[in-house]
């Protein structure tokens, strides 16, 4: 394959991320020329359809047979790509969506900013899930993280966002230099940035006992760990949820923290990392995952602030993933590595639901305190209704598919062997503590009556956004079956082996 | 498809509930559409043995071979050898058809003991019918992995019913049925996990496991000791049945729980819910791990026998009406326990004890949810009208209410186990079975039916006897609105009682079928 000119098929293979990137320059641009916010609102909105429809034609081959990778193989479309980029735009049109209302009434900025901002990110996002090569994580890793911060800040006004802004950055500036660290050291034990040729260099050097090899995966797991937010690098996430404007947070824990897994699989997997010192590596995946698991669940119980919860919450759920990392890695299979995509894609649906909520009340009334939803059952029935179902899936209680995801993840674990059952067991008792503070919003939103009875004005957009998450999670339930057929896939292309 | 219509036409009836509008008759809307849909289900569920009565040659189904069987593949993924398979498969048995009627008939009952509710209608009734949904689904499912999703089904639509409609202490209530129930499940997932590998890893239909029930043995070392791995995975799946049964020590939420909810509440939480455990006791742990049931079977006696004789102990000294009968509810579920332990008991008798005691065991599961409802209802009626429970307070009331009382009175002659009625017929058999296998811990529960007429009558005595108290002069009789979930119940009540043929005709083929292929792991 000719890689080295640059044609029509390695344009198309970009298309996706290329088309986002054009959209928010469009955006930008149409912000200057027009004062009417619905419109730049539906423009970001709408031309979503665009990478969605390029990112369909890679799927399915539609202009002829395709090479997996262009640019010189920094760029690698597989359908572990492709499932990421439609989660990714999956992220980012919820996210729009619900943002309307709540950019018009807290947000300073123009919309035309915000929007473009988001969509920037979220370029830097897919290209995470696509890279073959470690300059480009690291410069993807970058194009996503700047426009977060910009995110952090955006209530000017307000202090507690600049607070996150400035913590945002160093925190991700200092994670950013440990994981490049990391990624030269890789590079001084293989002589390689390209991550095919690193997996096959990890089988011909000294794989068990390399020291070199090991101290640059623990660094660029510690990178990729402040990103998803594990412990002992989880301390930035309760402060930033809870100083950034809300939609902000939303997008930092779905859109932060599947493009860290993903890219996190991509260097580790793809780049056949796991299979390098793999016994240290699970024996440090499994600490990291128990301790994630344990805190991040204990310390939501804590909290009265509902997006701290959030924040909490979304660190006890990347636990979840990480035990299906180590599932991955104790055996080098693609099976933890499926039940983790799987498990992203439930969890993205659903926080996208639970956070619907805190916006809606956000929106009415400016408070975000978990007894601030005291009678939300009564005030506005289908936004509680919609956010509880959400809860109880993110707690893994059935019938909606939270429950089949945990088990699942569970599952695959428990079948790579006693070493895992530890973990499993951890895991199962952590999600019964996880269900009592999910389930107290519940209990406050339809048991509790407050004292004054207030009537809340969902907006538009928000109930829309409510609605596509209680549809994609009941339909995520039904067609469970072949989501793990397409994840499994997803997860095999990245073994090329 | 039968079966798929009774499990989710209450949930998407809830579902249409919840959306209806506030104003225009959307309570009376609401109360009568869960009537009209509690009462489909409800001869639905008829159905489903009249459909069967009529056939050729009268099969109810045994595991191996349920009726009304659904199977369609949902989930199934392939690692490592191991297969992820999960089956929306729905049958019934003679085990779990009875249940099935018990939970649509109580439900629709309850709607109707209902009536009166004013707050929240809509969301009232709606989580009536979901729960329906999740109780049907334990009962229906033929796959382990669809069990569990559907055991974990009425966890939150109970919380709120208790938090939201329930007494005084509503909240320490829920949140103590929540926590106890969610800590019995996740021990139970472990144990289907570590049944599901042990036993191949590809398929979790109950045919699969009841053809491999033998197959269990070893032992796995265990903090420097070994413990079988039969009894291990046994007291694993065992512990949410535990908990939801309830098994003493375990039982301290139900009392709670009971005493707090509303009436129809109370009647659906001692009618069906507690006998999910049992049923997941007898189809899941009995059946699929007799190896685990054999050897803890002695210790099971034991705790059967401290259940029957705490339960009444604790019922004879409440004040509390609605409490005496909770924990009259947990000395009851003790003779559950008591059949099921001598069903797996060591001894060489013949195995017509053994089946005996479980058909027993299974008759008390339906039997106990008819009375246990109907005392429920009981006392709900008085409450309304007196807005006291305290059994000392009142004083012959039976002068000024006749149709309750003597509704009452069968409902506490049925508990007590008068013969002609059916708490008798289940004892009985339960009793007859046990002696032989289990004789120590059946003479101490024997003392348990003492102490039941003991405290039924006492309570009848102080609060229905005697000359009237005429600061009650004022009570009125029940309303037919009131009294038509009672009467439904004693009808039932008194043709078990007289006449359990048609029961026990429906139970067996599922009850031997257990016994004889559990017969060869017996020592």
């Amino acid at each position: 394959m000719p890689s080295s000119q640059i044609g029509a098929t390695q344009i198309w293979l970009l298309t996706p991320q290329l088309s986002v990137t054009l959209l928010s320059f469009l955006v930008l641009g149409l912000d200057l020329i027009t004062r009417r916010k619905t419109l730049v609102w539906a423009t970001a909105l709408i031309g979503l359809a665009v990478p969605t429809f390029f990112t369909f034609t890679l799927a399915f081959n539609v202009f002829g047979p395709r090479p997996t990778t262009a640019f010189f193989k920094m760029l690698t479309v597989d359908t572990y790509g492709i499932f990421f980029d439609l989660l990714f735009l999956a992220i980012g049109f919820g996210v729009i969506l619900v943002s309307y209302q709540y950019v018009e009434k807290y947000l300073r900025a123009t919309p035309g900013e915000y929007y473009a901002i988001i969509l920037m990110s979220l370029a830097g996002m897919m290209l995470m899930g696509s890279t073959g090569e470690l300059i480009s994580v690291y410069i993807s890793l970058e194009l996503t993280s700047i426009p977060l911060y910009i995110l952090a800040g955006l209530s000017r006004r307000d202090g507690r966002s600049a607070e996150a802004a400035v913590k945002y950055v160093l925190l991700g500036a200092m994670s950013s230099a440990i994981l490049l660290y990391g990624m030269a050291l890789i590079y001084g034990a293989t002589a390689t940035t390209d991550l095919r040729e690193i997996a096959a260099a990890t089988l011909t050097i000294p794989h068990t006992q390399n020291l070199l090899l090991l101290i640059g995966e623990v660094f660029i797991f510690a990178g990729f760990g402040f990103k998803v937010s594990a412990v002992p690098f989880h301390m930035w996430a309760p402060d930033i949820y809870e100083g950034a404007p809300t939609p902000s947070t939303l997008f930092f824990s779905v859109g932060s923290k599947a493009a860290g897994f993903a890219a996190l699989l991509r260097v580790f997997v793809f780049g056949g990392l796991v299979h390098a010192n793999s016994t240290y590596l699970w024996g440090m995946v499994a600490i990291v995952a128990a301790l994630t698991v344990v805190i991040g669940n204990v310390a939501a119980l804590l909290q009265t602030n509902i997006k701290r919860m959030m924040a909490y919450s979304s660190i006890g759920q990347a636990g979840y993933l990480l035990i299906g990392f180590a599932s991955l890695i104790i055996h080098d299979t693609p099976t933890g590595n499926q039940a983790m995509l799987v498990f992203l894609f439930v969890f993205v649906v659903t926080n996208i639901g639970a956070f619907t909520g805190i916006i809606a009340l956000g929106d009415a009334t400016g408070k975000e305190n978990i007894r601030d939803f005291d009678g939300m059952g009564r005030s506005s029935p289908w936004i509680a209704f919609g956010m509880a179902l959400c809860l109880l899936a993110l707690a893994g209680i059935p019938p909606m598919a939270g429950a089949l995801s945990k088990i699942f993840i569970f599952w695959t674990a428990w079948g790579q062997g006693s070493a895992m059952t530890f973990l499993v067991v951890l895991g199962l008792i952590t999600s019964a503590i996880s269900i009592a503070y999910y389930a107290n919003v519940v209990w406050r939103m339809f048991v509790i009556e407050p004292a004054k009875r207030e009537f809340i004005r969902v907006p538009v957009s928000v109930t829309l956004t409510m609605t596509a998450a209680v549809i994609g999670i009941i339909a995520i339930t039904i067609v469970f079956g072949p989501l793990l057929t397409q994840a499994n896939i997803g997860a095999l292309s990245l073994f090329p082996r | 498809m039968l079966l798929t219509v009774i499990v989710f036409l209450p949930m998407f009836a809830g579902a249409l509930l919840l959306g209806l509008p506030e104003r225009v008759g959307g309570i009376s809307i609401a109360k009568w559409g869960a009537a009209v849909v509690s009462l489909a289900v409800f001869l639905l569920t008829l159905w489903l043995y009249f459909g069967l009565l009529g056939g050729s040659s009268t099969n109810f189904g045994t595991v191996m071979d349920p009726q009304w069987y659904v199977n369609i593949p949902w989930i199934d993924t392939s690692i490592n050898g191991f297969r992820f398979h999960v089956q929306y498969a729905l049958g019934t048995d003679g085990l779990s058809m009875p249940m099935l009627i018990l939970n649509a008939l109580l439900t629709f009952l309850a709607v109707i003991g209902s009536w009166h509710i004013e707050k929240r209608v809509k969301l009232y009734m709606a989580l009536l019918l979901i729960l329906e949904t999740g109780v049907a689904g334990v009962f229906a499912s033929f796959d382990l992995f669809l069990f569990f999703l559907f055991w974990e089904v009425e966890l939150i639509p109970m919380f709120l019913l208790i938090g939201i409609w329930g007494g005084a202490r509503r909240e320490y209530a829920a949140w103590k049925f929540l926590i106890y129930t969610l800590v019995g499940s996740v021990f139970t997932l472990a144990g289907i996990f570590v049944i599901y590998f042990r036993e191949g890893g590809q398929d979790a239909t109950f045919q699969h496991f009841a053809t491999a029930a033998n197959s269990l043995s070893g032992n796995i070392p265990f903090l420097g000791t070994a413990i079988s791995i039969p009894l291990l995975i046994f007291l694993l799946l065992f512990a949410a049945f535990a908990v939801k049964m309830p098994m003493w020590p375990f039982h301290t939420w139900l009392p709670d729980a009971h005493t707090e909810a509303p009436t129809a509440v109370s009647v659906l939480l001692a009618g069906v819910l507690l006998k999910m455990g049992a049923y997941g006791l007898i189809r899941i742990c009995l059946g699929f791990v007799p190896g685990g049931a054999n050897e803890f079977a002695p210790i099971l006696g034991i705790l059967a026998a401290i259940n029957v004789l705490w339960g009444a102990g604790a019922s004879m000294v409440q004040q509390d009406m609605k409490k005496m009968i909770a924990y009259s509810s947990v000395s009851h579920m003790g003779y559950i326990l008591l059949g099921v332990a001598a069903a797996a008991a060591t001894g060489a008798v013949s195995l017509n004890f053994r089946e005996a005691a479980l058909t027993g065991a299974t008759l008390q599961m339906f039997t106990h949810g008819t009375i246990t409802g109907m005392l429920f209802f009981a006392v709900g009626v008085l409450y309304e009208k007196a807005h006291t429970r305290d059994i000392d307070i009142f004083g012959g009331i039976g002068k000024v209410m006749p149709t309750l009382f003597l509704l009452y009175s069968v409902a506490c002659f049925a508990a007590l186990g008068l013969p002609g009625l059916s708490g008798f017929v289940a004892e009985y058999l339960v009793f007859t079975g046990s002696f032989a296998l289990l004789p120590v811990a059946t003479i101490f529960a024997a003392f348990g039916v003492v102490l039941t007429a003991g405290y039924l009558l006492w309570m009848l005595r102080r609060a229905y006897y005697g000359p009237l108290n005429m600061k009650w002069s004022w009570l009125t009789d029940a309303t037919v609105l009131e009294a038509f979930p009672l009467v439904a119940l004693a009808l039932v009540i008194l043709f078990v009682g007289i006449y359990p043929q048609p029961m026990v005709n429906l139970l067996t083929p599922a009850l031997s079928q257990i016994i004889h292929s559990m017969s060869a792991t017996l020592r």
